[in-house]
């Protein structure tokens, strides 16, 4: 991937487009990428959605290549929910593409005419920006299937619903899968109204007579690529858990350990879980049936295949697979038990353009500010729909659980750094709380790529009984992360590439095969460190300091039942964290 | 129906149709067996699951909702809940595995250690099977019957979509034959019932 694509929304005489080399961004992919970028391009205190502010999309640093699980997208900016810098990941097949084509990012810059909407076309001979206000306000679903009328279903999309035009803080923006549905969103952080901002409402990548990216030694490569997949295929999570239930497995689990956030954040479980648990949602679509039902990948190349589709009691397609996040968030965090109003939820916050978790957190926050009743599925449609449509009650819920809270004076709103908290309570599971308080991203659930922390031997070794490991763990799991984030390969290779040794040795030789590079071990580890770094230097110029490492007041003052704990971690040692 | 004893359901089920059965077991069922055991022996000895699948499958065990990582040394006790469930996802997934090396990040909800736990006369627990494990070993427990509360029987029933009948060849209770649609209204749902499923031959006749 040799070029960046800039497109200067702001230009005189309208927006205009310029390639040119990556240059000292060369060998950064992904989070690296983008988080770069922003740091040393954007002014920390502009506003998130004035003209300053830029929207990066970075494929991972193997997208495109023939290394399996390479497909993960990032997108950056500061961010207009957070005030901080963002990066937000997201399957689909859009990745895969952009670095067939070369292209290492995309860059939206600048601010466009008030009013205008275009679409970018991003092929082999041209990349293009036209103005097309027949986009205007139609959601995710209806731009794809203009899109596929006008190019065909080889290309793919990133667009904006209405959220992101509307620029509400809980807007995403949407991916096409393998079947040209606009379902793999980067979600967190309000990525969607930036791009709102620019005034862009789709993006079309068509990849046509762009080869597969050669490595530079393809013999070493297809050695490390065989050892690579056959490590995720015989592991019981990406070779069995993850492919028979997909992300929702987690639901049983966590609600046992008293850790399901119930309620907004009342209990730590939800009586009737199993009705919405993996187990059930992948027995329902079995016997619903249909394509790609209970095993699916989100883009091509995935060899986990977590994903899945969800069809209707008649049958009809309605959205992807709901993953844990969001069933728990529109699910146990609402006191809904109905896998289908779930599903009709998901559905429409896809198409809308919305972060499932922040919607989810938002409507708990007005249930308990009686808006309606916790529980009150229908209630809950009703007022994701508002969202779509822009009414002043949909803006304020779709701008997150933040300011849902302040409107309705609520006290109880489960938010670091104005963004919603994910689907594990931090009293039941201490150690996530560190994780979110200190996070650059705010309340952030990625650290699944966490586990490789052991693996890379960050920070040294970890005694597991020491109190203090929580601090420990915490900040080696954000260095990993960050560090994989990076790769651009999917979150759920951690556990494989934690317990195999020779997994873990096969993905750095697929790196190096790929980039001709002798990574090892500790450059990942330096590489993640590096890039929070940055991520550090940028919001604690944009305002951030200490305070806003902090869970809210709740968290340690209410005791969550039935093990009631409240977090018990203290501030001085959420402050040593960074501390490397 | 005798009102002091509890009613054995027998399902006949369609073959491949056990595992909508499974998510049952994720809410639970009721074991009888004698007391003074660890979390080990009662389901080694008592349940009769393998040690070797107990110690290499089974990733997170948990006791009253805490997470255990020895499960010799914890006892268990009349009206204790016990949940079983493989390797999951993520850091939770990690954080909860028994013996993982992120156990310090759940340092408040692990099981402190062996319990006091009568010996001699029969204790009730609640078992659970979540995921993998609910499919490896949940047909053994449904074929040889799991006692499970009515009412969560009755709700699990109507909230099948509809054809659910067509997986049922035969419903009978304590040898009764009974309608397999009509078996959510005839089961009592203020006491525990015994269900046990029966899978049909591939060619019924
Ligand atoms: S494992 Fe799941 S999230 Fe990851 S690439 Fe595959 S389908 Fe997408």
């Amino acid at each position: 991937m040799d070029k960046i694509l800039r497109i200067n929304m702001g230009a005189a005489g309208g927006p205009q487009v310029k390639s040119e080399s990556v240059g000292s961004y060369a060998g950064l992919g992904g989070r690296a990428l983008t988080s770069t970028i922003i740091a040393k391009e954007v002014p920390p205190l502009c506003h998130p959605l004035g003209e300053d502010n830029k929207l990066v999309i970075a494929p991972g640093l193997l997208s495109g290549s023939a290394a399996a699980m390479s497909g993960r997208i990032s997108v950056g900016c500061k961010s207009p929910l957070t005030g901080g810098i963002k990066e937000s990941n997201a399957g689909g097949m859009a990745s895969q593409m952009l670095g067939r084509l070369g292209v290492a990012a995309i860059v939206l810059e600048g601010k466009p005419k008030e009013g205008m909407l275009y679409k970018l076309s991003i092929s082999k001979d041209k990349v293009e920006i036209k103005p097309d206000n027949s986009l205007k306000m139609l959601g995710n679903y209806a731009v794809a299937e203009k899109m596929k009328a006008a190019h065909g279903d080889k290309v793919s999309c990133i667009s904006i619903g209405q959220a992101g035009e509307m620029k509400l803080t809980g807007a995403s923006i949407a991916f096409t899968d393998m079947e040209f549905r606009p379902t793999r969103h980067a979600g967190r952080g309000g990525v969607g109204a930036v791009m709102g901002s620019k005034g862009v409402k789709v993006i079309v990548v068509d990849d046509t007579g762009c080869p597969v990216r050669s490595p530079k030694d393809p013999g070493k490569f297809k050695e490390a690529n065989q050892n690579w997949v056959a490590g995720l295929r015989k592991h019981a999570v990406t070779g069995q858990g993850l492919p028979t239930y997909g992300t929702n497995v987690l639901t049983n689990v966590i609600n046992e350990a008293g850790a399901y956030p119930t309620k907004n954040f009342m209990w730590g479980r939800f009586d009737t879980c199993s009705k919405i648990s993996g187990e059930t949602q992948a027995e329902t679509e079995n016997a619903r049936g249909g394509e790609g039902s209970a095993t699916h990948g989100c883009h091509r190349g995935c060899v986990i295949r977590c994903s899945g589709t969800f069809y209707d009691k008649d049958g009809h397609y309605l959205t992807k697979q709901p993953e844990y996040e969001t069933v728990w968030a529109h699910g146990g965090n609402c006191g809904i038990d109905d896998i289908d109003a779930i599903a009709m939820l998901d559905r429409l916050d896809d198409d809308f353009g919305l972060d499932t978790i922040e919607m989810g957190a938002a409507i708990g926050v007005a249930m308990e500010a009686g808006l309606i009743q916790f529980g009150d599925a229908q209630g809950a449609i009703n007022l994701v729909k508002e969202v779509g449509q822009g009414t002043p009650l949909g803006r304020v819920l779709g701008s997150g659980a933040g300011l849902t809270g302040r409107v309705f004076g609520v006290e109880r709103v489960p938010v670091v750094k104005n963004q919603a908290l994910p689907a594990y309570d931090p009293r039941g599971i201490q150690g996530m709380g560190v994780t979110y308080a200190t996070s650059t991203q705010g309340a952030d659930h990625t650290a699944g790529y966490a586990v490789t922390a052991n693996v890379l031997g960050v920070g040294g070794k970890v005694n597991p009984l020491k109190a203090e490991g929580q601090i420990e763990l915490s900040r080696n799991l954000q260095i990993a992360t960050t560090a994989i984030d990076a790769t651009g390969m999917c979150l759920f290779i951690a556990f494989a590439i934690l317990d195999q040794p020779e997994t873990f040795q096969a993905l750095l030789d697929l790196i190096n095969a790929f980039t001709g590079a002798k990574m090892t071990g500790d450059d990942v580890t330096a590489l993640g460190k590096n890039i929070l770094k940055l991520e550090r230097e940028f919001n604690h110029k944009a305002g951030f300091t200490k305070e806003q490492d902090r869970l809210p007041d709740f968290f340690k003052k209410e005791k969550l039942p039935p093990h009631n704990l409240t977090f018990l971690v203290k501030d001085s040692e959420l402050d040593q964290v960074y501390n490397w | 129906m005798d009102a002091e004893t509890t009613p054995r359901l027998t399902l006949t089920v369609t073959p491949g149709s056990l595992s909508r059965f499974l998510p049952l077991l994720g809410q639970g069922f009721t074991v009888q067996r004698p007391a003074g055991a660890s979390v080990e022996g009662f389901l080694c000895r008592a349940c009769g699951i393998a040690r070797d699948y107990l110690r290499e499958r089974v990733q997170t065990v948990f006791l009253n909702g805490k997470a255990i990582d020895d499960l010799a040394a914890a006892m268990v006790n009349d009206g204790s809940t016990i949940a079983l469930s493989a390797a999951m996802p993520g850091l939770a997934g990690a954080v909860l595995r028994k013996g993982g090396a992120y156990a310090a990040m759940r340092r408040q909800i692990s099981h402190a250690g062996p319990g006091d736990s009568r010996a001699g006369g029969p204790v009730s627990v609640t078992i659970k099977l979540f995921n993998l494990v609910a499919r490896e070993l949940g047909p053994g427990f449904l074929e040889q019957g799991v006692l499970i509360h009515g009412a969560s029987l009755q709700d699990f029933f109507r909230r099948q979509d509809r054809g659910f009948g067509k997986i049922g060849r035969a419903a009978d209770i304590d040898g009764r034959p009974v309608d397999f649609e009509k078996v959510p209204e005839i089961i009592p749902g203020n006491r525990l019932v015994l269900l046990a499923l029966r899978p049909a031959g591939p060619h019924p006749g």
